[in-house]
């Protein structure tokens, strides 16, 4: 039996403001619903505990309105920012040089592999006392917290992309006598700069948590976010606490996204993983 | 600068071997026996092509050529200073553009920058893709890549060119067109050409010798010689001559398979 199939015009591409609205509709939607789920839940609160759950005129006026308020969610998040790049300013220089030694040696990819997986499965909040016993309430342990949250990602996923390199690529460097470092330079690290902007954007988020997380167990000196959400819950200005809240999402998905357009930046004219 | 227009012709006296393999012999770490005394002397402008059952040792036997593995037994002869190498996929550096690919092997030779763009330029127009040269290879054909990566082995002006089936994956009409586009290079540039291919069609038009291996080891079991001069024409490939010739390398093969 045959059927008539009709043709079919190829698909139009959707003008530009549909496919922004295609684009954005979604997460706003989402939102939305969030939203009329987070206002829902406060009216089931009794009335004694709805302090818990500030509503959104309560949250305007009593943080992001006022001017002092803003100026200390300012001058946190820039706390909170320094501790999280300077850990990342560490992390990623020698978690790039652990994942090239990984490359280069077999012997130094068994030797670290076991540890860089124990690291990952080490529940650091466990650990956060006894740095706290051997550093004390300084910067160095807070930065140090954030090492810990960040560096799995980096080596491992620098090992992966460099591992992907295609063999016949090194045959062709090997054929004109290159050098390890010349292959290395001008063909392994740019073959897997998109494994390691992958790695680079799940360490940049983890860094902002790892600082605010950091200062939860370290509640001395001028503080970041995390000493703002410990000190505003003690002072039950709730209000507060949840524009801390809001300011320290922003952060983590402000560094995901720096990296994502580094990451497009840099290679999305070769690369197909750079146009998501 | 090789700018002879001329064919090279196949130096017919006893003229050293551009390239000689005397009962060379290979076994891989783990056992693979994979040649068995090959013997094979390629005069200086010959153009030869190997076929054999997949698997036998030829993409080895040239990357023993080319030096990337190392033989355990025989002798090899061979001048290493202007070597070609041309891999069955085009091995192009996705993030580099067309340019800077056919620049790569110079710039790793240390060629100053003016010079190797230069040469670049003068290569990419040869294998016609001048317009091309900004484009990134994600954004070019199969054959262009291929294209792109001849171009880049020409740029070192290589004596002794190896192919390890450069053509494979490309269609019949792009394969036949770009043997053409080789041969017209090959009269250009006179080089000494080792050639592994599948295509008893395309040993037969581009080659002045064919040999068959045998199944792994590999040894060559039989030769042939092309009895078309250059330059060739397409009409070579209607001639009686080239029928049988394709007929006896397709008998040879059958036999090398089947042992
Ligand atoms: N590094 C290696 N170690 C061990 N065995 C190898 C190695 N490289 C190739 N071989 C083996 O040697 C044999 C010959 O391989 P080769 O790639 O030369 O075959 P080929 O004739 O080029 O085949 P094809 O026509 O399919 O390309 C195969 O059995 C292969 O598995
Ligand atoms: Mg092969």
């Amino acid at each position: 039996m045959t059927a008539f199939y009709p043709p079919r015009p190829a698909k139009q591409r959707p003008l530009a403001a549909i496919e922004i609205a295609l684009n954005v509709g979604p997460p706003v939607l989402l939102g939305a619903a969030l939203a009329a789920l987070y206002a829902w839940a406060r009216s089931g609160l009794e009335e004694h505990r709805r302090f818990l759950m500030p509503g959104w005129s309560d949250l305007w006026t009593g943080a992001f309105a006022s001017e002092p308020v803003r100026a200390e969610l300012f001058r946190a998040a820039g706390v909170t920012a320094q501790i999280a790049l300077t850990g990342l300013a560490i992390t990623i220089p020698i978690g790039m040089l652990l994942g090239v030694l990984m490359f280069r040696w077999r012997f130094a990819e068994r030797a670290a592999f076991p540890y860089l997986v124990a690291l990952q499965s080490i529940p650091i909040l466990a650990i956060i006392p006894l740095i706290q016993s051997l550093l004390g309430f300084g910067f160095v342990p807070k930065v140090l917290i954030v090492a810990l949250f960040t560096f799995f990602a980096i080596p491992t996923t620098l090992l992966l992309g460099l591992k992907s390199l295609d063999p016949g690529i090194i045959d062709l460097f090997r054929l004109q006598g290159a050098s390890w470092r010349t292959t290395l330079l001008k063909a392994g690290l740019p073959a897997s700069l998109p494994a390691l902007f992958a790695g680079l954007r799940i360490s940049a988020g983890l860094a902002v948590i790892g600082a605010i997380v950091s200062e939860l167990f370290f509640v001395s000196g001028d503080g970041g976010l995390g000493q703002m959400l410990i000190n505003t819950k003690i002072d039950f200005q709730y209000e507060q606490m949840y524009a801390a809240l809001i300011v320290s999402s922003a952060m983590s998905i402000g560094v995901y996204l720096f990296f994502s357009w580094l990451g497009r930046r840099l290679f999305s004219s070769w690369h197909d993983a750079g146009e998501a | 600068m090789s700018e002879q227009a001329t064919a090279p012709p196949p130096a017919a006296d006893a003229a050293a071997p551009a390239l000689s393999f005397a009962d060379l012999s290979l076994t891989f770490a783990d056992g693979t026996h994979a040649l068995a005394g090959i013997n094979l002397a390629v005069r200086p402008g010959e153009f030869v092509s190997i076929l054999g059952p997949s698997g036998c040792g030829k993409s080895t036997l040239l990357r023993v050529a080319a030096g990337l593995v190392d033989y355990s037994a025989g002798a090899l002869n061979v001048d290493r200073a202007h070597l070609g190498f041309t891999f069955q996929d085009a091995t192009l550096l996705p993030w580099r553009t067309v340019r800077r690919n056919v620049e790569l092997l110079l710039e790793l030779r240390g060629a100053p920058p003016a010079e190797r763009r230069r040469i670049a330029q003068e290569k990419i127009a040869l294998v016609g893709l001048s317009g091309f040269e900004e484009h990134h290879p994600k954004q070019l054909s199969g054959g262009m890549k291929m294209r792109a990566s001849l171009a880049r082995s020409l740029t070192l002006d290589p004596k002794i060119f190896l192919f390890d089936e450069p053509f494979g994956a490309l269609d019949e009409v792009t394969r036949e067109r770009l043997n053409d586009e080789l041969l017209a290079l090959y009269a250009r540039q006179g080089f000494t050409a080792l050639f592994v291919t599948h295509s008893i069609a395309e040993a037969a038009y581009l080659s002045s010798r064919v040999v068959v291996m045998s199944a792994r080891p590999g040894r060559i079991v039989a030769e042939f010689a092309a009895p078309f001069p250059y330059p060739r024409r397409d009409e070579i490939r209607y001639s009686a001559d080239f029928a049988r010739l394709s007929g006896e390398v397709s008998a040879a093969l059958r036999a090398a398979s089947a042992t």
